[in-house]
């Protein structure tokens, strides 16, 4: 799969890096490990960089390149390294992309950090609680709620009870 | 007589967020409500955002460590860490995927449905989704994520009774239901003629901070209110 994702970049094509990243997502939900995740979050954070023009300019050639170095080593190690060297070259990977990033910044949060929102909020959608979005991606659960309150998540699953039967609850609770 | 309820951190950072936390106030001082938290929460909430100095939710942790210093909210720790383990083993190993158990809950969040047991309460307030359905419907996880993941979903039948012992009888609660029944109790009435425009605002501040409802309860709520 990372070969796949790195080929993807390569050929700056954004559809197959978010398609990619579908696949990874799913497989992250079903074996929870570091490589799964990761990949998860870099082949998302990929498919924004070759979405933005400003980064296929040539003076971004050189950051583009150097990620691809990174992600090269990436593919090579992934079966066989230990979890402290991946951890590594996933940090390499962060930093590769946080340089890129550097010469023009736009916004306080930085691209592997929504990435990791977007991968928290989605394994939140899927069904895992937020608690453990947030252990898996080191964010604050109050990032995670403040992204899932602006998607659709809530309003596509059949209401357990309905709204009379929980006041019903809230009063006996509470008072009123 | 004061009446003990469990609250996770997603209620609390709900509330401050939508500056609404003055309803746990209004609770306190009319109904002898008295919000719990087990360690984990107050942690989560206030001394990992003020011990790390995370600029962007500072003051909602201020709001809450003041509520606590106020006795609006108890932290509570009652030494729950094997009863938390259970619960969490018996969640993460109800739902089978392709022959893989799905990890659904996380230890903070067993702690508190281990701390309900421990103190004999029975209702919790909780925005996650997760533990809410674990709770209430189980089944529909359930079928919720073979509709994400487009697999069969097996259930382990002994963790799924081992959970559902400890937790179906809980009676649970959101932060919208509080807001509702806040403005039932009048908390809303030095907005005059406004105040059924405030309960529905109120209501979707809540919903964009994270608490699971939907759009067709809110208007269902407004209706319900009108």
């Amino acid at each position: 799969m990372a070969a796949k994702i790195l080929s993807a970049f390569r050929k700056r094509n954004q559809r197959l890096l978010r398609k990619l990243n579908d696949e990874v997502l799913k497989a992250t939900a079903m074996h929870c490990n570091l490589a799964c995740f990761n990949l998860a979050v870099f082949s998302y954070v990929l498919s924004k960089i070759v979405s933005k023009p400003r980064f296929l300019r040539p003076e971004y050639k050189s950051g583009l390149i150097g990620i691809e170095r990174v992600f090269e080593r990436l593919t090579e190690r992934l079966d066989s390294a230990s979890e402290a060297e991946l951890t590594q070259i996933f940090s390499e990977l962060e930093a590769a992309i946080a340089h890129l990033e550097e010469k023009d910044a736009r916004f306080v949060v930085d691209l592997v950090t929504k990435g990791k929102l977007k991968m928290a909020a989605t394994f939140y959608a899927q069904g895992m609680s937020l608690g453990v979005a947030a252990e898996m991606t080191g964010l604050e659960k109050q990032e995670i709620l403040d992204y899932a309150g602006e998607t659709m998540m809530f309003d596509r699953l059949q209401a357990e009870k309905t709204i009379s039967e929980r006041m019903k609850i809230a009063r006996k609770i509470l008072g009123g | 007589m004061t009446r003990d309820v469990l609250c996770d951190s997603g209620v609390l950072i709900s509330l401050t967020a939508g500056c609404l936390d003055n309803i746990l106030y209004h609770f306190s001082d009319h109904n002898n409500v008295r919000f719990v938290i087990p360690p984990s929460v107050e942690y989560e909430t206030v001394t990992r955002p003020l011990y790390n100095n995370l600029k962007k939710h500072l003051f909602s942790a201020i709001r809450i460590k003041d509520a606590i210093a106020d006795g609006v909210i108890e932290v509570v720790d009652a030494k729950v860490e094997d009863e938390a383990r259970r619960v969490m083993h018996a969640a993460n190993n109800m739902f089978y995927m392709k022959g893989q158990p799905v990890r659904l809950l996380q230890f903070g969040e067993s702690e508190m449905l281990a701390l309900a047991s421990a103190l004999g309460v029975e209702d919790i307030i909780v925005d996650e989704r997760t533990t809410r359905m674990l709770i209430e419907a189980p089944f529909q996880l359930k079928e919720h994520l073979e509709k994400e993941f487009q697999v069969n979903v097996m259930v382990n039948k002994n963790s799924f009774r081992e959970l559902s012992s400890r937790i179906s009888k809980l009676n649970v609660l959101r932060s919208s239901e509080l807001v509702v029944l806040a403005y039932e109790n009048g908390y809303f009435k030095n907005f005059s003629n406004l105040q059924r425009e405030a309960l529905e605002a109120a209501l979707y501040k809540m919903k964009y901070s994270g608490c699971s409802i939907s759009f067709d309860e809110i208007k269902g709520y407004i209706e319900m209110e009108r």
